[in-house]
């Protein structure tokens, strides 16, 4: 799992069935460099499935490929990235720092 | 699989259920000369990893399902061993 901070919302006219019920989220994955820091982001930004409800500028934990859409499961769903998890606190200490 | 260095660990209380009572550590991809390759990423640890430490870690979310008993789980990486 990536973490990412929300950026904002995806809302949909017409949707494929299987993502009913489903919140979609604007999230910029957090790069080495900016995870420390207070202003993380820096990666490319994408669209992450989501039943947990974040605010705007929280940090995430979203798993991306097929594991996205197991949440679903036995159901299927058009889900390739998932937010697992809201982080309330990042303890991040890379070396060389 | 690839090689990650641990470079610190997040605590949650909102997250999938599945999460409950998980260790979660932030694991820096290293390429063979050492050098970090793409974004941190939060790994599930069952092996008690240190901080600074290098892991070997999977990412088959079909383990994941197994070792959390929840087929269900949005989750992918896992420690599997410690390097020597």
């Amino acid at each position: 799992m990536r973490l990412g901070v929300v950026k904002g919302k995806v809302v949909l006219s017409v949707a494929d069935p299987g993502l009913v019920g489903t919140r979609l989220l604007i999230v910029e994955p957090i790069t080495a460099d900016r995870l420390g820091g207070n202003d993380p982001g820096g990666g490319k930004q994408l669209v992450v499935a989501d039943h947990l409800g974040p605010a705007e500028g929280e940090i995430i934990a979203f798993v991306e490929g097929r594991e996205g859409a197991n949440p679903y499961w036995p159901g299927r769903a058009p889900v390739d990235a998932y937010c697992s998890l809201i982080v309330d606190q990042v303890n991040y200490r890379p070396p060389n720092e | 699989m690839f090689i990650a260095r641990i470079d610190g660990s997040i605590t949650s209380t909102v997250k999938h259920k599945s999460l409950n009572g998980v260790s979660l550590l932030i694991g820096q991809r290293l390429d063979t000369d050492g050098s970090p390759v793409g974004e941190p990423q939060v790994i599930i640890d069952t092996m008690r990893a240190a901080w600074g430490s290098k892991v070997l870690v999977s990412t088959d979310g079909d383990l994941a399902r197994h070792l959390l008993r929840d087929n269900t789980t949005p989750t992918r990486l896992v420690v599997v061993g410690l390097l020597d």
